[in-house]
């Protein structure tokens, strides 16, 4: 079918779950949508090996729940991972909160089956955790966008999932927010699995802002550790200046998973959500500049920085689309002025196109397109969706 | 001509020409070697960069080179050329402790690295065996494994961002922060076929707060294998999980007296390192599995010392075996780790039906295989044999799913095999990226790829 399209110059829109739709540009055309969702088999699962195998279409949340079964996990950390599909996920090169500590979900990659534009079928690294083997094409794959190819399957190694998890809530009174974010990420000797300053986000995700937002922390480990953990946080953020820590009881994945769906929870037309990169020890710095930009421009802005990565995603929102759509562009373009990789990862505003939505192209951008060029000649893949007009 | 123009460029000191000079850079530790046409020893990237500009002129191949330690052919010049040897490029630019990270020279020592963070809490966690003269480029040019990446992940985890002289002397940056393809993994592992890798950010790692070794003896390798099976199928990852046969660890004795038991037909040699409260029940639950695949004794490695013997020891096993032959050879296969048993019945009988004494010293935890072919290589039928023997290996690999390197990399010497394990499509795609960086052919030439494959100029049918 590829084959038949990319022969008749036919433009194909590849799409998985659909739950990171917020990124990138819309296609230049459509003429074929090839919806993977119903290449949803598990391939193999080999439990004492810790490598599972299957089709790119099989959402995120059924594989997490099997791996479960077996006290395994892969840190996707993916939005909505009912409807996220495995392919998506990897395709859209989506980085979990938990990296830091777990690696990127690409590294958890050990092959993968890809049918390029012209309808070949090529297979890249293997099912072992170790291979050399020529280029590792698998990691070119990830986070390509679809534009390269579309992934069939994918082989996987797994991790033992940590026993315990607890999520913790702090409230910061005024004037602690910098001391907090930087004795967590940087004075805590079991490094929590996540840690997010949150100001704003009130129905999406736990807690309540302090005068300087709030902390959402989640440790991973064995009970014994978790002890020490815990004890080791509460002294850690009462030097900071915060007095108060509390133990979200019942359901600590949960909360941290509500936290990273509102990454690309969107308030319909009326925001724009961004992310940009930073290292750990500026991230808190950075966002609080964009806010103050954000506020200049007459706009809401809610925040949350993982302060372990570095990462900020802040959501940008006005009273209604109009009042947003009549100053986004100006603001885009003073935001990409101080942060030029600024990516928009949610959007419904119907001006997302004139945004920068993958913020400047890397210097690269020419050899990316000249990949591009070699595997899709006819621009057949997702045309227009991804950096640099890829 | 093409000394004169490197000499004008580099100056004297940086080029070598002479015969004697150009031996050196002839070979790395595989068997065969070829003389470049010339050898720069550059002390910046804008050196390399020069150098790359004039072969590119001259129409010379160019072969990168750290240490050259590597095992299949990486760093030989097979096609002559100018060797890039990154020696004088060794100095650590910039130390972020704070972030985690360091910004090195490709010509960095893979050890000096790590004792150098060591002051700040830190260490580079990627560490081949030859890690006491291996360089962080070649490290990152074949992603480099070793015994700690079972927990921590191969060279490829570690590598944050690189900067690159790409075959048109034009120097290039990337990073895995960059929007769009990830570049940065494509390069590393790539074997100096996309680019010479000329300086890069690492990550590194905090020490641990606790260390414990552990050597477990067996008195059948296939209990050991088993074991091992069963303790990476508990879901318990230690941070390093290696074995030894009797072969190995009576050379090592011999040689280090490192502390191994020499009656044990299969050691393993088994490293925790973490948080303090997780090491008892660690232990406990690996002595039990241990125990009930058959261990005939367990001992805790007391002191730093004793450790420190312990890794010496392993990591020196092959020069060890320098008692029993003088020469070895030696695969890098990969396969499942439940398949371990098999794999190690399959080189047993190669071995002995080919008459070759093989010694086992391997990343059990990882099902990455180093079976030692130990031989003279004065004695044709012997080198032969040993052949023979290798290519069984291979093939039993591949058809238990494994993969015919782990770690060492194809280099010149496996680019045949490439075919057993992937298709031509598969072959192909490998051949567009390589279009894309080096369509001359002239970064590295003759490694990774079967000899004349190129990306077809005709579409399949």
């Amino acid at each position: 079918m590829l084959a038949r399209c990319d022969a008749d110059g036919n433009k194909v829109l590849v799409v998985g779950g659909d739950t990171l739709a917020g990124m990138g540009l819309p296609p230049e055309r459509v003429d074929l949508i090839l919806n993977t969702t119903a290449l949803d088999k598990l391939l193999e699962y080999v439990p004492t090996d810790l490598t599972l195998s299957a089709q790119s279409g099989m959402a995120v949340q059924a594989i997490t729940t099997l791996l479960a079964q077996h006290g395994q996990f892969v840190p996707f950390d993916a939005p909505r991972p009912q409807y996220a599909t495995l392919g998506g996920t990897l395709a859209a090169g989506w980085l979990g909160p938990r990296r830091h500590l777990y690696g990127r979900v690409r590294d958890y990659v050990l092959g993968s089956t890809i049918v390029l534009a012209d309808g070949s079928v090529a297979r890249a690294g293997g099912i072992v955790v170790k291979n050399v083997a020529g280029y590792d094409m698998s990691r070119l794959y990830v986070g390509s966008f679809g534009t390269l190819g579309v992934l069939a399957s994918v082989n996987l190694k797994t991790l033992a999932a940590p026993r315990q998890a607890r999520v913790f809530l702090a409230r910061l009174p005024e004037g602690t927010r910098a001391r907090a974010c930087d004795h967590v990420a940087a004075r805590l000797a079991i490094r929590p699995a996540a840690a997010f300053w949150i100001e704003g986000f009130p129905n999406a995700v736990d807690g309540a802002d302090g005068i300087d937002g709030r902390m959402l922390i989640l440790l991973e480990g064995s009970d014994a550790l978790l002890e020490r953990a815990t004890r080791d946080l509460r002294s850690t953020l009462g030097r900071a200046g915060v007095p108060e820590t509390r133990v979200v009881d019942a359901g600590a994945r949960e909360a941290f998973q509500r936290v990273v769906d509102a990454y690309v929870a969107s308030l319909g037309e009326r925001s724009v959500t961004y992310r940009f990169g930073s290292q750990p020890d500026d991230a808190e710095r950075r966002a609080i500049a964009v806010r103050e930009l954000a506020t200049r421009h007459e706009l809401r802005c809610e925040t949350i920085v993982d302060v372990m990565n570095g990462d900020v995603v802040m959501r940008v929102s006005a009273l209604d689309s109009r009042a947003l759509g009549s100053v986004i562009e100006t603001f885009d373009d003073a935001l990409h002025d101080s942060e030029p990789r600024a990516q928009v990862i949610a959007s419904a505003h119907p001006h997302r196109s004139s945004l920068r939505v993958w913020g400047e192209p890397p210097a690269t951008i020419e050899r990316m397109r000249e990949l591009k060029r070699r595997f899709d000649p006819n621009n057949t893949l997702n045309a227009g969706r991804f950096v640099g007009g890829i | 001509m093409l000394r004169q123009r490197l000499v004008d460029a580099l100056g004297p000191d940086a080029v070598k020409t002479t015969p004697e000079d150009l031996a050196v850079y002839a070979f790395d530790a595989y068997t065969d070697g070829r003389l470049p046409s010339a050898v720069v020893l550059p002390s910046s990237a804008r050196e390399v960069s020069a150098a790359v500009k004039i072969a590119r002129d001259l129409d010379e191949p160019i072969v990168p080179r750290g240490a050259g330690t590597g095992l299949c052919g990486g760093a030989v010049p097979v096609e002559g050329g100018v060797v890039i040897s990154f020696t004088r490029m060794n100095r650590i630019l910039e130390l972020d402790e704070r972030n985690r990270r360091a910004r090195v020279q490709s010509g960095v020592v893979n050890l000096d690295l790590s004792k150098h963070t060591a002051r700040s809490g830190l260490f580079y966690a990627p560490d081949p065996s030859s890690q006491k003269i291996s360089t962080i480029g070649g490290n990152i040019a074949t992603n480099a494994g070793g015994p700690h990446c079972l927990s921590y992940g191969t060279t490829v985890n570690h590598v944050l961002a690189l900067e690159v002289v790409d075959e048109r002397g034009e120097i290039f940056v990337t990073s895995i922060d960059d929007a769009g393809y990830d570049l940065t993994a494509v390069l590393v592992g790539s074997e100096g076929t996309l680019g010479i890798v000329t300086s890069a950010w690492v990550r590194l790692l905090s020490l641990p707060e606790s260390v414990r070794v552990w050597v477990v003896a067996f008195g059948e390798i296939e209990a050991a294998s088993e074991a091992v099976s069963a303790i990476v199928g508990a879901g318990i990852v230690p941070t390093a999980l290696e074995m030894m046969d009797s072969v190995i660890t009576q050379a090592v004795e011999a040689a280090f007296g490192a502390g191994y038991p020499t009656d044990a037909a299969a050691v393993l040699l088994i490293e925790n390192a973490g948080f303090e409260d997780d090491m008892d029940a660690c232990e406990a639950a690996i002595r039990d599995i241990a125990t009930r695949h058959g261990a005939l004794s367990w001992r805790s490695a007391r002191t730093a010392a004793e450790r420190d013997a312990l890794w010496a020891g392993r990591k020196g096993a092959a020069g060890a075996t320098g008692r029993i032959a003088p020469n070895y050879y030696t695969q890098d296969v990969c396969v499942p780790r439940s398949k371990l048993p098999q794999a190690l019945r399959a080189i047993e009988g190669a071995a002995s039906e080919h008459h070759i004494t093989v010694g086992n010293v391997f990343h059990a935890g990882d099902g990455n295989l180093h079976p030692l072919l130990m031989y003279d290589k004065r004695d044709l039928d012997q080198v032969a044999a040993v052949v023979e023997t290798g290519n069984i290996i291979l093939q039993s690999a591949i058809d238990l799913g494994g993969t015919i390197s782990g770690e060492h990399g194809i280099g010149f010497e496996k680019r045949g095999a490439m075919t057993r394990v992937y298709s031509t499509a598969d072959l192909a795609t490998m051949a567009r990226v390589r279009d894309v960086f080096d369509p001359r052919r002239a970064l590295n030439p003759e490694k990774i790829f079967p000899s004349g494959s190129r990306c077809p100029e005709v579409s399949p049918p």
